[in-house]
């Protein structure tokens, strides 16, 4: 909108200087000739009267006399009519050009009048309003009649007005815009302005006034400042809730602590001494009795597993995460010697590939991989050509560790209770387990911000699928 | 004065009495002294009047009450007269945090006891074997 009332306003000033400069023009050559003519049949006349009376022709004297009055009363008439034609031009064009200037000053009062910015022209010198706008008058409320022989200090609280006049002193000594936060009382309470005040130019260069542009921006301070209220909160009950939690791990830390102590201590015991009582009672014992001690011991030894095991459930959410390059390659290669190291009866061809890499906790991936290559090596006993292999796969447009083996697989129906802890799949006569394994690994998995998913078919093995970051390409 | 003592550093009178039979299952028949807490075993290694016993090899649980194992660990490794000694810690736990807290405090070796008796036992073997036999001429030069 304003840019096209701008090009308004300087088109009419154009047309408005060229009328003005045509309309002297105009009467010029028309009234020359005339003047010329009429002087010059005056003195042919007056030659005619002084020749007429030296030859006292009394009658040609008397035409003479006659047609000089006649002729000189009629260029005067002549001139007299034109002089008052153009009397009545020039003031046609003062009140041409006096309209233009109306119109111009009004257009440009029209401009700062519907603008929501205020707007104020002071002079320099004595700070005496030149002019306001509408948006002025009315925050202030003070009419533009009366403001024109007002000073800051005629409006405004002593303190302020001293401030909005240094302010503009500082602008005319500066020669240049400056911007400014100011504050001002009003009806509606306390407001906060940006004011861009700019010094205005005399014909010799001298700043004569300034003129100030100032929006309200209360509003957007107050969101402004609302918003650091709430960042402020906002990280107030984050830091609240991390103390929370921190606390709260604190506890779990001090529980883990004290399980893996406290309930090893009395299961070692009774490990411990019903051992003893195998071997130095052991002629004492029947069959029965010895097979019930070793019931006994079996239980304990899977309580002690399912101890250990939860321990390093808790460990995996506890532990802090410290990001690293880890090589995968060489840490299943690692933890296949181990489990042929615990299980040398067994043959298992296992295959991993070359130069797999990942970016997590050294600890957790090797607590990770550790039970994930236990589950595959464990459900593939049964199997005389058991077959584990590790690597690195395409899969719904994310890259993905595989850990597959040829085992007992499961039914996929069962799928969403393989990663909850103390499910399980098959019996504990099948398959020795604590059914904790699996939600460790997930457990890491996730801390790592990846994803794990299993395909299996029963009789036909198993494949875990998992990533260590964030996908790409999600809602993060 | 160095006697073939072992000091046994525990609170809980089960694993005493099993690992006293751990000991006994190897054939180690070194005579075996026990405190039931770290104040006891401090009064064993440091009493007021520095006239304390020098064990071969001392066996110490990490959770004890009053003074804890790795309180004695710190007062074992600043004392000028124990300070060489064989350290052996003990422990249920398998906590990352104890076992680097005992190395870092000066411990020979960190054992976690297991629940099954046998591992115990074996753990034990090879602990006598090391710290009692092929160790033991070693153990006083060092850092001397």
């Amino acid at each position: 909108m304003s840019p096209t009332r701008m090009d308004v306003a300087e088109t009419t000033a154009e047309s408005a200087t060229t009328e003005r400069t045509s309309g002297p023009a105009a009467g010029g050559p028309a009234l020359g000739p005339a003047l010329a003519a009429a002087v010059g049949l005056s003195l042919v006349l007056a030659v005619l009267a002084v020749l007429g009376a030296r030859a006292e022709r009394t009658e040609l004297r008397d035409w003479v006399i006659l047609a000089l009055v006649g002729g000189n009363t009629a260029i005067l008439a002549g001139f007299g009519t034109v002089a008052t034609r153009r009397a009545a031009g020039l003031e046609r064009d003062r009140r041409a050009a006096e309209n233009e200037m109306r119109a111009s000053h009004n257009q440009l009062q029209e401009l700062i009048d519907h603008t929501s910015a205020n707007i104020y022209m002071k002079r320099v010198d004595n700070g005496r309003y030149l002019l306001v706008n509408r948006e002025w008058e009315r925050l202030f409320k003070v009419r533009r009649e009366e403001v024109v022989n007002l000073t800051d200090h005629g409006v405004f609280p002593t303190g302020l007005a001293d401030q909005l006049r240094a302010n503009d002193l500082a602008v005319a000594g500066r020669r240049k815009p400056v911007q400014y936060e100011e504050t001002a009382g009003t009806d509606a309470g306390e407001r906060t302005y940006l004011s861009v005040k700019f010094p205005v130019f005399d014909a010799t260069g001298t700043p004569y006034a300034v003129c100030g542009i100032s929006t309200d921006i209360t509003e957007r301070k107050r969101a402004e400042e609302e918003i650091r209220h709430l960042n402020a909160d906002l990280e107030a009950r984050v830091r609240e809730r991390t103390a929370e939690l921190e606390a709260s791990n604190g506890e779990l830390d001090a529980f883990a602590y004290s399980v893996s102590h406290d309930l090893r201590a009395p299961l070692r015991s009774l490990h411990g001494f019903s051992d003893a009582l195998i071997e130095d009672y052991d002629s004492v014992l029947d069959d029965t009795g010895r097979d019930y001690l070793r019931r006994l011991q079996s239980n304990v030894k899977r309580m002690g597993r399912m101890i250990d095991d939860l321990l390093d459930l808790s460990r995996a959410t506890r532990a802090e995460l410290h990001r690293d390059d880890v090589d995968i390659t060489c840490l299943a290669q690692e933890l296949f010697v181990e489990l042929a190291g615990l299980d040398p009866h067994r043959t298992v061809r296992t295959r991993v590939a070359d130069g797999l890499c990942a970016s997590g906790d050294r600890q957790l991936l090797r607590l990770m991989l550790q039970n994930l290559l236990a589950n595959a090596w464990k459900f593939s006993a049964k199997r005389p050509d058991a077959t584990i292999e590790v690597d690195q796969v395409d899969r719904d447009g994310g890259r993905f560790f595989v850990v597959r083996d040829n085992g007992a697989g499961f039914d996929m129906r069962y799928a969403d209770k393989l990663f909850t802890a103390f499910q399980r799949l098959h019996a504990t006569s099948d398959f020795e387990g604590t059914g904790i394994g699996l939600a460790i690994v997930a457990r890491i998995v996730h801390r790592h911000g990846g994803r794990i998913f299993a395909e299996a078919a029963v009789d036909s093995g198993a494949a875990f699928y998992f990533s260590l970051k964030p996908e790409s390409g999600g809602l993060a | 004065m160095n006697d073939r003592n072992i000091l046994l550093v525990d609170d809980n009178p089960d694993d005493v009495a099993l690992t006293l039979r751990a000991l006994e299952r190897n054939n180690i028949g070194n005579p075996v002294d026990v405190a039931l807490d770290g104040e006891e075993a401090l009064n064993y290694l440091l009493p007021a009047d520095g006239a304390g016993k020098v064990p071969a090899l001392i066996l110490l649980d990490i959770n004890l009450p009053k003074v804890t194992g790795l309180e004695v660990l710190k007062a074992i490794r600043g004392n000028e007269r124990t300070r060489l000694l064989p350290v052996v810690v003990l422990t249920t736990s398998n906590e990352e945090r104890d076992i680097v807290e005992s190395y870092a405090r000066g411990a020979n070796s960190f054992v976690r006891k297991p629940v099954v008796f046998r591992e115990f036992q074996e753990a034990v073997r090879v602990l006598g074997l090391y710290w009692l036999l092929i160790n033991q001429s070693a153990a006083p030069q060092r850092g001397a």
